[in-house]
Formats: structure tokens, C-alpha cells, sequence
């Protein structure tokens, strides 16, 4: 099937088959920076926005996509470049892995929730897993990030 | 960052394996008809498709894919090359593979109980297998250390002896990048590989003499990693990948699902650990018993070396102890092969030996922490095998930790409160087999060039702090880059807290021929460094819990960590280790367990398999003991592997704290917490 939508800001078309997962069409396009971890929508590595709301793309058809409006990470990073900033000061990543999916969450708290508590951080970034750091740098670069804008 | 997933090469074809769906059986048949008439489908292949022998990182008992037999669910049976992955994964469910099943050992003790089915017909027969005939069927290793008859004697003698079994759980690594691989082999023979594998240079030859090529025809890649743990140190799929490469003439690219990398990688051996140790009246060790007994899998190829050391705090020699016994026999078993994983064996024996000192203290009416103070060796002091160290910081450490205690008053209104403590020490290696390049810049920037991968541990960023200082230089004004296994000539890979060390000996010779240059032209430099005498880093943990009475539910509110170091080359890594350490400590303690029975693992996936997120992790603190005295001229101890092994005992001993249960069984589950308060008298 024929598929339209505006990724990272631009207009696209291109082929798809009916059960083809958003993951895999974005990546397919050569934007790698979206991950998959788990593919069972559980780790966040591979969170994208849809309509500005967070997804899983690993879960998520990408024929449900159709006519909306999907960042990724490579687009995140443009849009707000202050918010890579803040993972890179506070080094709130370590392998890297799930670093896309933790940068598109932190952006997506930052539209619904610019104020939260450290508490709600936590709660808000508790779809993104990451094995290395613990939490505590990423909560530091989410905090860092909320409070510049 | 390029990951190997990432990777993507003019031709690629893509990789699928059908796996077995039994734990233990003879292959009767395998029709692959049905798959190979799929569309997209370019070839469907079994055992007698490849010229290959079995292979491993120590004992070479690995088939690549299952020839007569398979041993555990999940084992490769075929694979499928196709134009798409998705074809591929599709197609291989069409694999029909008729089994003759046969009977099937699923722990440990099944295993090795006399006249038991065996895994294995001749597992010493393997190359370089670690165990003989004469030690038994099913056996990957045994490992003894000590006298039992002078323990047996000693706690005859004991005023107080703790007798009890521990047991511990199989764990994943649970890095978040599945394991890959991507093959091209070229028309002359030579193989291109980028493998998520921390150990490229040792990698070449357990690949080669699986295939029957020479090491020199493979080169690995340079490539970023996405986590390690000690997950990914096998050859993992790049025999299978670079075989079926040539069979089908394109490169080949093989990407797990995660629910592969939980069925068939390399997990955290599940142990039972019975332990004995005994004291005067004053609380003084008298005598000391480890005897494990750990479920090894299927297949031990997966793990460096076919041993887990299950010294616990003892690793360093930590404790004084006159009388002293371990034991440790690793078991084949019909389950998922099992490996290594951050600091292997001492997360099961720092949990069964640190909850039994807090028993013993119980017996003997001491606080915990005055048990142990009173016993841990002091500098001078030689380590139960006789051995000197540089130093031994156990006490200042463990004062450091009750001086910066503060008891948390934030326990839900109804919950009881309760504090544990934990003490481990792990070695830092002091003998190295490495190699570094530094290249001049026409712009005045200096490229370091290594083996080392970073695994995400910081390793590039210690290298470039290691010469900024070595040589005067801005830390910017040095590019650390690591090279494909052609450009350098060897490196002992990530693994075993050594890196730092490692980099730090190697920098050092750099640093000395870099200023000794005469021309300005690149220096290479290649050290085999032999190590002088040993020394620990100590983790002291105190973890703080609140426990629900009435439902048996923990919550985990504070993990301090007091670590014990020397120089810290870059504090924020340093930080970041210490902390995601105890982080994943604590999802050993509370939450993961592959929950294996019957052969299967129920957990089977990462909404089952259940890892530590941002809202379930304690607040974690740390106090650093500085001024300690580390290995080389960088003066430095190891930091990755201290903070894991403590906490499950420290967790424990704070539950007991609070509620009296004393658990002996990880993980720590809301029923089984319950279920021991029930059962209090």
C-alpha cells in the first residue's frame, strides 16, 4: 500500500505492505536512530511521536500513520537542539541504545508537562528502559531540560 | 553511533533460525520444503548443509546448527537466508521438524543425581573441556578449593555455626541491543564481520576453528556496542552467519528478536549454595564452607572460561578465616545455555555468604556490621590461599558506611523499616595483553587508536583522559578510535573489571614512546603485562527497605554504596558504573528471574523478564573512600563489577531487619516474603 505522512517535518510517500510496523518503515527510509530493543513495546528504545504523542513504533502499524505527523529522534534533535544538550552535559546515557527513545520521551514531557516533579519524571520515563546508568543521569538531563525551556 | 543493526551492505541477505520447540530429542527429520518454496526465500539450511565443527569461547561444545540432537528449547535447528527478514523469520516457522524425544534433566540436581539422562554423551571428548571422565556425567566443571576435613574438624569446634542453603535465580544480562551479526565474505576467503562482541581479537580464532579458516582471514569490525554485561563475549551467531554466507555467495545479516536472546543466549547461572561457617564466642571466624552447585545449561561454550568463581566477599580474600572449603561443580542441564554476567558467580555467593554472616551474627548476639568488622583482614594480612595483597580497606571502608548512614524516616504509615548490610571486594587485574597506536594529525591532534570497544562503559573517554595527562594535552584535542582487528596487533577485550587497568598500562608505554619519538610518525606499542601482586576494590552496601506486613510487599527506599578507590580517571563514569552496578543488583534482588521450569522460560520476553525502570530503581548514594593504593603508575582499582554483587544480601538482610523473614530464595517476591511472615512463630 501506498503510504503519505510528515516525517520529521517533511512530506513523504513511499510502499508499504498492510502489516508493515512503523519501526521498520522508518528505519527502511535510513533514519536508524530510532532502535529496537524488546519489540514488544515494553523497553521504549524504539519511541517515535505520533501526532506529538509518544508510541512505540516496534508496536505500531504504520498504516496508522497515515496523513500524521512522525518524529524521530533525528528530528527531535533539530527541533529542540537543547534537549540533546542536556544528555550530552548531564551524560544521561551510556551504551547509547536507548538513548533516541528516552531523548523523544523527555521532548514529549516537555509538550504536556514542563513543570514535573522528579517523581513525575520518573513516572513519565518509566517506558524507557536503560541497563547501564541507573536512572539517575537521565532523570538529571530530563530535570536539566524541562527547567531550559 | 553505528550499531551493528545498523549495518548495511550492497547484496544483504537476511537470517532467520527455526529453533527447537522440545528440550531434549533426536532429530528423526527435518523437512525444509515447505520454507524454501516461500517468497523471498533463497535457501534453507541444516547441519549437514555446513562444514563446520562446534565451537565456544572456552570449551568448544557449541553446535552451530543442532546436528542429531537437541538439548534445550530455543536451540538452532535450521536457518533461513532470505531477501527480507521478515521473509526470513516467516519462512523459518514453516520449518517441520519431526523429534524423537527423549528423556530431559531441567536443574541442576536433576543432572547430576546417578543414572540421570545424559545432555551430553561425552562432554569431555570437546575441545578443551574442563572436566574428565572420572568427574561424572553432566558435568561442565569442578572446582575445589580448601579442606573440607579441616573445616568439618574447625566447626566441631565452633561456639556458633550457620548451616543453611541459598538459592539464586537465572538472570539475563538485559542489555537492550539483541545480539547481531553481519558477515561478508569476500572472494579471496576474506570474512568482514561486525558482531555484537566485546572481545573482537580472541573472537578470530573461535570463529576460525569452528570454520576451518585461518584466524588472520577475519576481520572484525570497529562498532558500537548496545550493552554487554558480560552477555556478549561468545561467538554467538557468526559462525552460523559467515558459513551460510558462503554457502549463499551475498552477505548475510542476522538480527535477534529479544525473545531469542532470553531463550538462547548466554544467562546468569541459577545456583544453590550451601553454606557453613562457624565462630568462637568473641564472634572470630573459625571456619568456612561454600559448596555450589550451579545449573550450567546446555552448552558452557558461551562463557570464557567453563568456571564461575563463587568466592563471594572472599574474592580478595576478604574475611580472616583458619579453616576454609569451596566448592563449586557446574551442571549441563536441557536449558538455556548459561554464561557470564557482571562479575559471574559472585552475585550468587556474595547473596548465600553475606545472609549467612547476618545469621551467624543473630546466633551470636552481634550487630552485623561488628561481625564483620572484626573479621575482615587487615593490610599485611594474607588471604585464605596465603597470598599478600597491596592492601586490604575493608574496615576503613565499612566505617565510612556506617558514618555516612542516615536512617530513613519515609516508610509508608503501617510498613515496617528495616536496614541491611552487605560487604564484597573485587579484584583488580593486574596483567594485561594489549596494544595501542598514537597518530600524529596534520592539524595537531592526536588519533589513539585501540582494540578496546566501548561497551558503553566509558572506555574511549578514559583512554583520552589517561594521555591528555600523559602527555600535556587537551582532552578535545585527542581522537580515540578503535581500529578493525587488521590495524592492531592484539587486546584482551572488555570483560573482568580490567579495562581501566588495561588502558592505563598500555597508555602509560604509549605516553613513554610518544615523548621518546624521533621522527613524528605514528607509535605503536604492544604490552604483555605479567601483574604483580593483587588488590581489591571493597563495596560496602547499606540498603534501607520498607515492608509491607500485611501483603509482604518490599520496598527498596536507599542503596548507599562506600567503595573503596585509588585515582578515578574520569568521575563521572566512574559515578555511572557505581550506580547502575547497584542498579542492577537490585533487579537481581526484587524482580528478575527467567522463571525456568520443566525446560521452558516463562518469561520469555521483557514485559515478563522484568528489568529495573526510572520508577522502580531506590535512590541511590554513594561515599567514596579515597586515598586507597591501586595497580600501575595510573594508580587505579576497578569500579564495574563492585557495586552488583552486595546488594541482594544487603536487601535481604534489611527485609529480615524489619519483618524477621529471613530470605534465602532470590528473587525477593512479595509471597515468598509473605509466606515466611505467615510461617513466624
Amino acid at each position: 500500500m501506498r503510504l503519505h505522512f510528515a516525517l520529521n517535518g517533511e512530506e513523504i510517500a513511499c510502499d508499504a505492505e498492510p502489516d508493515a510496523l512503523l519501526i521498520d518503515v522508518i528505519r527502511d527510509l535510513g533514519l536508524t536512530g530510532t532502535k529496537e530493543g524488546c519489540a514488544v513495546g515494553v523497553c521504549g528504545a524504539c519511541t517515535v511521536l505520533v501526532r506529538e504523542v509518544p508510541v512505540c513504533s516496534c508496536l505500531y502499524l504504520a498504516a496508522m500513520a497515515e496523513g500524521a505527523p512522525v518524529w524521530t529522534v533525528e528530528g527531535i534533535a533539530k527541533r529542540d537542539p537543547a534537549l540533546v544538550e542536556c544528555f550530552v552535559e548531564r551524560e544521561g546515557m551510556q551504551c547509547g541504545i536507548c538513548t533516541p527513545g528516552q531523548v523523544v520521551s523527555a521532548f514529549a514531557l516537555g509538550l504536556e508537562h514542563d513543570s514535573a516533579t522528579e517523581e513525575e519524571i520518573r513516572g513519565f520515563m518509566s517506558g524507557n528502559l536503560c541497563r547501564c546508568t541507573g536512572y539517575v543521569t537521565i532523570t538529571e538531563a530530563v530535570r536539566s531540560y524541562l527547567d531550559h525551556r | 553511533m553505528r550499531y551493528v543493526n545498523d549495518v548495511s551492505l550492497p547484496g544483504m541477505t537476511y537470517v532467520a533460525v527455526a529453533r527447537s520447540s522440545v528440550p531434549h530429542a533426536r532429530i528423526r527429520s527435518i523437512d525444509t520444503s515447505v520454507a524454501a518454496s516461500q517468497p523471498g526465500v533463497i535457501g534453507v539450511f541444516t547441519a549437514k548443509d555446513l562444514q563446520v565443527s562446534t565451537y565456544g569461547r572456552s570449551v568448544r561444545d557449541v553446535s552451530v546448527l543442532a546436528d542429531d540432537k537437541v538439548r534445550y528449547v530455543g536451540e538452532r535447528v535450521a536457518a533461513v537466508v532470505a531477501e527480507s527478514r521478515v521473509a526470513a523469520e516467516a519462512a523459518a516457522e514453516l520449518v517441520e521438524v519431526t523429534y524423537d524425544e527423549l528423556p530431559a534433566v531441567f536443574t541442576a540436581e536433576e543432572a547430576i543425581a546417578p543414572g540421570a539422562p545424559t545432555v551430553h554423551d561425552a562432554p569431555w571428548a570437546y575441545p578443551r573441556a574442563f572436566i574428565t571422565e572420572e568427574q561424572g556425567q553432566n558435568r561442565q566443571s569442578v572446582v575445589e578449593e580448601g579442606s573440607l576435613e579441616a573445616v568439618e574438624e574447625a566447626l566441631q569446634k565452633s561456639a556458633f555455626v550457620v548451616d543453611e542453603t541459598y538459592t539464586t535465580s537465572a538472570i539475563h544480562q538485559g542489555y537492550l541491543e539483541p545480539q547481531a551479526c553481519v558477515a561478508d565474505v569476500e572472494p579471496s576467503g576474506k570474512v568482514r564481520l561486525w558482531l555484537t562482541n566485546k572481545s573482537p581479537y580472541i573472537l578470530r580464532s573461535q570463529i576460525a576453528d569452528c570454520l576451518g579458516i585461518e584466524a588472520d582471514s577475519i576481520e572484525v569490525q570497529p562498532i558500537a556496542l548496545g550493552g554487554d554485561f558480560g552477555g556478549k563475549g561468545s561467538p554467538e551467531e557468526a559462525p552460523l552467519c559467515v558459513a551460510l554466507a558462503r554457502l549463499v555467495g551475498r552477505p548475510t545479516k542476522m538480527v535477534l528478536r529479544y525473545t531469542e536472546d532470553l531463550l538462547s543466549t548466554d544467562a546468569r547461572h541459577p545456583a544453590r549454595i550451601y553454606v557453613r561457617i562457624g565462630c568462637d564466642t568473641d564472634g572470630n571466624i573459625t571456619a568456612w564452607s561454600q559448596d555450589a552447585l550451579l545449573d550450567g545449561g546446555a552448552y558452557g561454550g558461551f562463557k570464557p572460561a567453563p568456571t564461575v568463581s563463587i568466592h563471594g566477599a572472599l574474592e580478595p580474600g576478604g574475611y580472616r578465616i583458619p579453616a576454609f572449603y569451596s566448592r563449586s561443580v557446574i551442571a549441563y542441564t536441557n536449558t538455556v545455555p548459561k554464561g557470564h554476567m557482571r562479575a559471574p558467580g559472585a552475585p550468587q555467593a556474595t547473596f548465600a555468604t553475606e545472609s549467612a554472616m547476618d545469621e551467624l551474627a543473630l546466633k551470636v548476639g552481634l550487630e552485623p556490621a561488628d561481625l564483620r568488622y572484626r573479621n575482615l583482614l587487615r593490610t599485611g594480612e594474607a588471604d585464605v590461599n596465603g597470598r599478600e595483597w597491596i592492601e586490604f580497606r575493608g574496615q576503613e571502608t565499612l566505617d565510612a558506611a556506617l558514618a555516612a548512614l542516615r536512617i530513613r524516616e519515609d516508610a509508608p504509615a503501617g510498613w515496617a523499616s528495616g536496614v541491611g548490610i552487605s560487604v564484597y571486594s573485587r579484584t583488580t587485574p593486574t596483567s594485561t595483553s594489549s596494544s595501542m597506536r598514537l597518530v600524529p594529525m596534520p592539524d595537531g591532534r592526536l588519533s589513539c587508536e585501540i582494540g578496546v570497544i566501548e561497551t558503553g562503559t566509558g572506555s574511549h573517554t578514559v583512554a583520552r583522559e589517561l594521555l591528555a595527562k600523559g602527555l600535556a594535552m587537551l582532552p578535545e584535542d585527542i581522537d580515540v578510535v578503535q581500529v578493525s582487528t587488521d590495524e592492531l596487533p592484539t587486546d584482551p577485550g572488555a570483560g573482568g573489571s580490567r579495562v581501566t587497568a588495561s588502558l592505563a598500562m598500555v597508555a602509560d608505554q604509549a605516553i613513554k614512546a610518544w615523548r621518546a619519538r624521533l621522527e613524528d610518525e605514528p607509535v605503536l606499542v604492544v604490552v604483555d603485562e605479567k601483574g604483580g601482586p593483587p588488590v581489591g576494590s571493597y563495596g560496602v552496601q547499606i540498603a534501607q527497605v520498607a515492608v509491607d506486613p500485611e501483603t509482604g510487599q518490599v520496598k527498596v527506599l536507599e542503596i548507599l554504596s562506600t567503595v573503596d578507590v585509588a585515582e578515578i580517571i574520569n568521575e563521572k563514569s566512574h559515578q555511572m558504573q557505581i550506580d547502575g552496578g547497584a542498579a542492577m543488583g537490585f533487579g537481581y534482588a526484587c524482580l528478575e528471574d527467567l522463571d525456568e521450569s520443566d525446560g521452558q522460560v516463562w518469561s520469555a520476553n521483557l514485559g515478563d523478564f522484568k528489568l529495573p525502570s526510572s520508577r522502580d530503581v531506590p535512590d541511590f548514594k554513594t561515599v567514596l573512600v579515597r586515598g586507597g593504593r591501586g595497580v600501575g603508575t595510573a594508580n587505579v582499582k576497578n569500579i564495574g563489577e563492585t557495586t552488583t554483587p552486595p546488594t541482594a544480601a544487603a536487601i535481604a538482610n534489611a527485609v529480615a531487619d524489619a519483618v524477621g523473614a529471613r530470605i534465602r530464595d532470590l528473587p525477593i517476591r512479595a509471597e515468598r516474603v509473605l509466606a515466611l511472615i505467615e510461617a513466624a512463630p
